[in-house]
């Protein structure tokens, strides 16, 4: 029970990571997060799901233009529902942004219908036997793509120029336009690559899921609540924090009873946050008084 | 208080009762389900003001508190299926909603932002969970069904009496939010959010302020939950579900956070425009997302927020002279500050140790060293925002060493900051009267001060030499301005010590002037003034007792006269002699074609422009200095040259190209380079990496090298290289900043006011690197408030008065001008 | 693309409809109408069982208007979107009756808001039809006058149904269950309790799920630890197929009976060749189906919905069907009463005697005891084979 326990964990866990990753990289590079992050999720899958299945496009061609259209979902968020308000000082960024989730929400679900729709995988059809549990191929893919992700994503931060001009921009836009760098396009970028990211959580779990429009609500969420666990700032504490969540998701399934799973989980977070209020591998910022 | 004045101050409660009687006139008359419609009005109200009182005053974000409501909603369901009745429990549902959200408040405050959001979304889920899980109370998912309907006075409630009861309740908690707002309560909530630490510096405790609002707010949700439960005689999970959390947050908003009738509007918009979607069925959440947008769009602030905007207009009228001494010395009770040999550590560096010394009452104590020296750090020690690992602070034999810093306030001490920090949304009267309130923040339903707090708070704010109108927001300040009142601010609670953090930064000589015969009279009131300073002028001007200290600890102390003649002191901090800035050894003759000219540069931040038509060259190798008074536009300039300030008119010309429309990071790939006022240097970043941005407009760096050229230039970098900079003193922060801006390689250098906040040596120091920099050939053009440096080793310099260029002419001639010298070199005197 | 077209028509159309609504002016109606209304989840998770219940109820009212209408008087749908939200539910309710002054009207999936309206049904005397919320008491709920009737299946008898088929059919003596955690889920959990009690028998374990888990091998091994030799399955289509993957990931082949949630939609498609195995009970189904009734319905709703070609494309079936009885038995009812007053309609419920409709020819379907037009007799088990709902016979 215990195998089979921390292998579900694990697997759910990267997801969680996966999407949490996208609330990391804006956050540290605009201070913002898009609560539509999950609508993006499902927006990933439901488009590759229309390209690949529906239209009959090569796999990778439909996931990579199911990406494409994730990116520009962000880039259209960032434009006209968050830099406005930012512009004017105002946080209505917040509002509108879980505004454009419903809107996208419901709009997907006029367009691509209201019934879940299976998305056929090789990856996932045959389970593996792995420590004596089960896995689909797709389930030790993903936290392979997370971990990958979240690598390429801290070298790039913390070890490239280039990465660090997107922490220069978060801490000191001003001066950050005085180093020369674009400050409006590497915000829109970081929202693109925020979307794209949810978009690829959103393709890879959906051939272990299903398809429909209200998809991504509840992942977003978890992967919210991953996001603000791991503190934000660094993208292995949410990768971490993510497989975290799952394992006690999915211990506390396994050994209290499922009754208790969701109880359990939020008062973690709680807890955690009173203990660390960065998250817990969050630091606080330099503040002289 | 004038008739209109009191007629406005009835115009609010009148138009709240006016909106309750009209819409309980409403609900008593309409047929059909418009008194329900208008029931899910007022309980959306009630719980938009309860958000109102966080989000509003104290800038909390709540996506929790349908939790709140629901945890209402339950408590009335399961104590009148009980037998209770309904008005024994609604009451206890308000009571239960509150002392839960006290219990949330407990991790809640210590976080903000997005962590805060997490845990209010948690809390839901973990109310939702229960309220499905806890079966035997709740009813489980399929919930509780069939709650009688409240009687009174034997008369049944059918939907209408309910209506008519949230709507009375929503009317009286509206009003309850407008007293709060004028209340003590209220006002230190703003302070609490605008800026918290000074909150804690006129003795407020945030956590408690902020705690009240959240159980304020939590009990109110959960009172309209218990309406809302009577209403619908039915419970359920899934009538609570997240969403609804959003809907309230909505409501709070749309309508104007912080604005009285902000979630009367909010709430009409959120449950009324549904209703009329109704039709649409299926469509109904789309255009209702669509809608939302579409509010958000055109009126960010909310409603009432963006309405206001346009309407607002402020009272022109200054304070009024009175009495301060009578008012101070209401407090004082004579008793000297003995600091005792009290030192900490931060991560196993010493920052100060073994530092003593007795601030007596009527004396100016001035503690001075060089930057990084540890004097901020014995000021929050003694005001209580850091905890001292040794050594004792005695106030009039009360032991306060290591206090929180609210109590310190309590106890008398108050204090100003470097960087001033005021409450920005707050009047300046406001700003004065909460701190006049020493933490006692009485009533959360009385108003903030009676007549004689506000005869009081103005003779303060005329005390201290402000001369605007008392009406103005603390946020729309000059930099002059700022100063004058946070003292103000400092001195209403009657302290008996006063700690002023470098008052005197970035103020010009006429001000600093003003500024220490201000000191001055306040120590002879009979308080107790630290002051940590590096004006040598204005320190040893007025100080009765000098400590210095260097490497965080005491290495001299004395009257002004010893400490000036000490050759430790002279070592360490005043740079063995006073400023000085070496010049050209030959007189600059370069080519007379301009890297910068600047024609009839006009620019400003609202309707009246700050810069009128300025015209200014930059040769290249040339170092031009620009100096004029706070307020001149001499900042505003570098922003318009470099970018940051847009758009401008006329027209600015670098290397034969025009950059006036173009922004900032293309001017800055374009060669100019700013080191802007304040440093502004990455603080998160190590100085490392701040180093390698300021390469980022070129390409093909040789990194190592070219750092290791600046290191050599910038010794004191070498040895922080990986610290992050924003741990660096503000000397060493200034020149990362320079060396930052020499990584550009630049065609044109700015500096915008290098020497603020350095000390004496430190100054030589940055003026020997600006004369090597410009023997180098590089191009300068230079703001310093300290002009006469700035003109000893600039080759030209431009004064700037109110917007327009008054004088041009070679520097030497300007610094020997007796005209300009008057108005802007009042240092001359201390540089000789 | 015609679906692509005919959702932009009709977002058109709904944008026409909100721009009157903002400026206050509802659409024209006509004296010679009678209105009906449907208070359903039209949005969210459970969109889909309000389309089925509209296009049921829209194709019954379609051929009632062709033959006159009712009392000389075309009928007319108005539909609310209940958002699964009880408290919408409610407002929904009072405004199709005080505003829209609805005849009767019709409920949707979720057993919580058809229990809030309960009360207001009751109270406001006029009648309000269940076409699928299975919650047992929602017809009965002890009201003096009951103005609340059902055309759909009943939790309480569905679970005994399930309990004695896992027991003659596979011989189950330590079944499990897995539930989606909804009021769904909970209603069905009392109910198989109370038929396991009824046959001397305990569950070897109760789980939970919610309907967004991915991976329920935790829930499910607790199950197969605690030794359950069936599992009872209440869960949509779309957590069921969760629930049947992971079984297939954990290597575990043990019995399925299942409510009906899988003929919610593509069961095969969402979970696999392992879904085949699952045994479920239903009331109606159009694959399989001799009966000429079915076989015309089917027609006329793939002329009056393009998008559907072939018996895969109707899910759910049974809201369908059901709705289509339902408004049928409805109309009779207003005819038998001569009259749109809410209690002489409810009277005319009683009046309705034989009726030959999609799902079977109800003969006296409501007595002032029994509001619930299907019996445990209706019930059937059936299975999919590929896209297929196949009739099970034992």
């Amino acid at each position: 029970m215990l195998t089979s326990a921390i292998i579900s964990g694990i697997g759910l866990g990267s997801m969680y990571g996966l999407i949490a990753l996208g609330f990391h990289i804006t956050y540290v590079v605009s201070n913002t997060v898009n609560f539509a992050q999950g609508s993006a999720m499902m927006l990933g899958a439901v488009l590759g799901y229309t390209f690949g299945v529906r239209y009959g496009w090569p796999m990778p061609l439909a996931m990579l233009a199911a990406l494409a259209v994730c990116a520009l979902f962000g880039l259209v968020v960032e434009r006209i529902l968050v830099r406005p308000f930012v512009a004017r000082g105002s946080n209505a960024w917040l509002m509108a942004t879980v505004a454009a989730g419903i809107v996208l929400d419901n709009a997907v679900m006029f367009t691509f219908g209201k019934e879940p729709r299976g998305f056929p995988s090789d990856w996932a059809a045959q389970p593996i036997r792995l420590f004596g549990a089960g896995v689909y191929p797709l389930q030790l893919v993903i936290p392979l793509v997370g971990i990958g992700i979240a690598g390429v994503m801290h070298l790039l931060l913390r070890h490239t120029r280039r990465g660090k001009t997107l922490l220069a921009v978060v801490q000191n836009p001003d001066a950050a336009r005085l180093m020369g760098i674009n400050v409006h396009r590497t915000i829109a970028i970081s929202f693109m690559v925020s979307t794209a990211l949810a978009g690829l959580a959103g393709l890879l779990i959906a051939p272990l899921f299903s398809v429909s429009s209200e998809m991504g609500t509840l992942f977003g969420i978890k992967a919210f609540a991953v996001a603000i666990l791991g503190g934000m700032g660094s993208a292995w504490g949410v990768v971490i924090a993510g497989l975290a969540y799952g394992l006690i998701e999915a211990l506390v399934t396994s050994f209290l009873g499922s009754v208790y799973t969701q109880i359990v989980v939020f008062s973690v977070v709680i807890l955690a946050l009173a203990l660390k209020p960065n998250g817990l591998f969050g630091h606080a910022a330099i503040n002289k008084v | 208080m004038g008739l209109i004045a009191k007629l406005r101050a009835y115009a609010m409660p009148a138009t709240v009762l006016l909106l309750t009687v009209v819409a309980a006139l409403y609900a008593a008359r309409a047929e059909g389900y418009v008194p329900f419609v208008l029931a899910m009005v007022a309980l959306t109200c009630i719980v938009g003001v309860g958000l109102n009182v966080l989000v509003g005053l104290t800038g909390q974000i709540s996506l929790g508190h349908v939790g709140f409501y629901a945890i209402g909603a339950y408590t009335v369901a399961i104590l009148t299926l009980k037998g209770l009745s309904f008005w024994l429990a609604l009451p206890l549902a308000g009571l239960i909603a509150g002392a839960i959200g006290l219990l949330l408040s407990l991790p809640a405050l210590r976080v903000s932002g997005p962590y805060l959001a997490m845990i209010t979304i948690a809390f839901a889920f973990i109310v939702q969970h229960l309220t499905i899980e806890w079966r035997g109370v709740t009813g489980g998912s399929n919930g509780l069904m069939g709650l009688p309907a409240p009687v009174l006075a034997g008369k049944l409630f059918t939907e209408r009496e309910m209506a008519l009861l949230a709507i009375g309740l929503a009317g009286a908690s509206t009003y309850l939010f407008h007293r709060l707002a004028g209340s003590a309560w209220g006002k230190a909530m703003v302070a609490v959010r605008d800026a918290e630490v000074a909150a804690r510096s006129i003795g407020l405790n945030p956590v408690s302020v902020k705690a009240a609002a959240f159980v304020l707010s939590a009990a109110l949700a959960g009172i309209a939950g218990g309406i809302f439960a009577a209403l619908i005689a039915f419970v359920a999970p899934d009538s609570f579900p997240f969403s609804q959390s959003i809907l309230f947050l909505f409501a709070c908003v749309v309508g104007g956070a912080g604005w009285v009738l902000g979630p009367v509007v909010g709430a009409a918009i959120t449950v009324v425009l549904p209703e009329l979607l109704s039709q649409l069925a299926e469509y109904r959440l789309l255009f209702f997302g669509l809608l939302l947008l579409v509010v958000l769009w055109l009126a960010p602030e909310g409603i009432l927020g963006t309405l206001a905007r346009w309407m607002r207009r402020i009272d022109p009228r200054p304070a009024e002279p009175g009495d301060v001494a009578g008012f101070l010395a209401a407090a004082s009770d004579k008793g000297a500050l003995e600091v005792g040999g009290i030192g900490i550590s931060f991560g196993g560096i010493r920052a100060a140790s073994q530092v003593s010394f007795t601030a007596e009452p009527g004396k100016v104590t001035s503690v001075i060293g060089p930057n990084g020296a540890g004097k901020t750090t014995v000021l929050n020690m003694i005001g209580g925002f850091y905890k001292p690992d040794a050594g004792s602070i005695r106030l009039g034999g009360q032991e306060l060493a290591g206090a929180p810093a609210w109590k310190v306030a309590r106890a008398g001490i108050g204090r100003t900051y470097q960087t001033t920090k005021l409450f920005e949304t707050m009047s300046v009267r406001d700003n004065v009267l909460i701190a006049m309130r020493r933490g006692r923040l009485g009533s959360m339903l009385a108003f903030a001060a009676n007549a004689a707090d506000e005869a009081a708070a103005e003779a303060l704010i005329d005390f201290v030499g402000y001369r605007g109108p008392i009406a103005t927001a603390a946020g729309d300040l000059p930099h002059v301005d700022r100063r004058l009142v946070e003292i103000a601010r400092a001195l209403a609670m009657r302290p008996r010590v006063l700690l002023l953090d470098e008052p005197a930064a970035g103020l010009m000589a006429a001000d600093k002037d003003a500024l220490s015969g201000l000191l001055r009279r306040i120590a002879d009131l009979g308080i107790a003034v630290i002051l940590v300073e590096h004006d040598m002028r204005l320190v040893m001007g007025i100080s009765d007792h000098v400590v210095v200290l260097d490497a965080g600890t005491p290495i001299a102390a004395g009257t002004a006269n010893v400490i000036r003649r000490d050759p430790k002191v002279l070592a360490a901090y005043l740079g063995g002699a006073e400023m000085r800035a070496r010049g050209r050894d030959v007189p600059w003759d370069g080519s007379r074609d301009a890297v910068l000219d600047v024609i009839d540069l006009v620019a400003g931040y609202g309707a009246a422009p700050v810069l009128q038509k300025v015209n200014l060259q930059v040769r290249p190798g040339e170092m031009v200095a620009l100096i004029g008074a706070n307020g001149a536009g001499k900042s505003t300039m570098m922003r318009a040259l470099s970018g940051l300030l847009r758009p401008v008119q006329g027209d600015v010309i670098l290397n034969d190209e025009r950059i006036e429309a173009i922004e900032a990071h293309r001017i800055a790939a374009r060669g100019l380079a700013l080191v802007p006022e304040g440093r502004q240097v990455f603080a998160e970043l190590s100085v490392y990496d701040n180093l390698e941005l300021g390469a980022n407009t070129r390409s093909n760096v040789d990194y190592a090298a070219e750092i290791e050229a600046v290191l050599t230039r910038f010794p004191r970098l070498r040895e922080r290289l990986d610290s992050r900079a924003g741990l660096l003193s503000g000397g060493e922060q200034q020149m990362l900043a320079i060396a930052r801006g020499m990584m550009a390689k630049p065609r044109i250098l700015l500096l915008d006011e290098p020497s603020l906040g350095l000390a004496p040596a430190m100054i030589n120091e940055l003026y020997d690197v600006l004369a090597d920099l410009r023997d180098e050939g590089i191009t300068i053009l230079l703001v310093d408030q300290i002009a006469v440096l700035a003109l000893a080793v600039a080759d030209r310099g431009y004064v700037i008065d109110s917007g327009t260029i008054v004088r041009d002419d070679s520097a030497a001639a300007l610094a020997s001008d007796p005209d300009v010298e008057a108005a802007y070199l009042g240092h001359a005197e201390a540089a000789q | 693309m015609t679906f692509a077209s005919h959702v932009s028509r009709r977002l058109l159309l709904a944008a026409g409809a909100a721009s009157l609504a903002l400026i206050g002016v509802g659409p024209a109606s006509a004296e010679d109408t009678m209105k009906v209304g449907l208070v359903a989840a039209m949005s969210g998770q459970s969109a889909k069982s309000g389309e089925a219940i509209v296009r049921g109820l829209s194709l019954a009212l379609d051929e009632i208007n062709a033959k006159g209408g009712v009392l000389g008087k075309k009928l007319e749908l108005v539909v609310r979107d209940d958002e699964s939200n009880p408290a919408k539910g409610v407002i929904a309710a009072r405004e199709l009756v005080q505003r829209e002054k609805v005849v009767a009207y019709f409920g949707g999936i979720d057993t919580p808001v058809s229990m809030a309206i309960v009360p207001f049904a009751n109270q406001s005397k006029v009648p309000f039809i269940g076409v699928w919320a299975a919650g047992t008491k929602i017809t009965r709920n002890d009201a003096p006058e009951n103005y609340v009737f059902r055309v759909s299946a009943v939790d309480a008898l569905v679970d005994i149904a399930l309990v004695d088929y896992a027991i003659k059919k596979y011989g189950a003596k330590k079944p499990g269950m897995i539930l989606i955690n909804n009021p769904w889920g909970e209603s069905n959990e009392a109910g198989l309790k109370s038929a396991l009690d009824a046959k001397k028998m305990t569950a070897a374990g109760i789980e939970k799920f919610e309907g967004g888990d991915v991976d329920i091998v935790p829930q499910l091994t607790r199950l197969k630890d605690a030794g359950a030799d069936a599992l009872f399955m209440v869960a949509n289509v779309a957590p069921s197929a969760q629930v049947v993957k992971s079984l297939d990931r954990m290597g575990w082949n043990v019995p399925v009976v299942s409510h009906w949630g899988p003929a919610g939609g593509r069961f095969t498609e969402l979970a696999g060749p392992s879904a085949e195995k699952v045994h479920f009970i239903q009331t109606f189904s159009f694959s399989g189906n001799s009966n000429p009734k079915a076989t015309a319905v089917f027609e006329a709703l793939k002329k009056k919905y393009p998008e559907i070609k072939s018996a895969a494309d109707v899910t759910p079936a049974v809201g369908i069907a059901n709705a289509y009885d339902a408004m049928h038995l409805t109309a009779l009812a207003i005819a038998k009463a001569g009259s749109t007053e809410g209690p002489k309609i409810r009277e005319g419920f009683y009046q309705i005697g034989s009726y030959d409709g999609l799902i079977k020819t109800y003969s006296k379907p409501f007595t002032p005891d029994n509001h619930d037009a299907l019996s445990p007799s209706d019930y059937l088990f059936t299975y999919f084979k590929g896209a297929e709902i196949l009739p099970l016979t034992n």
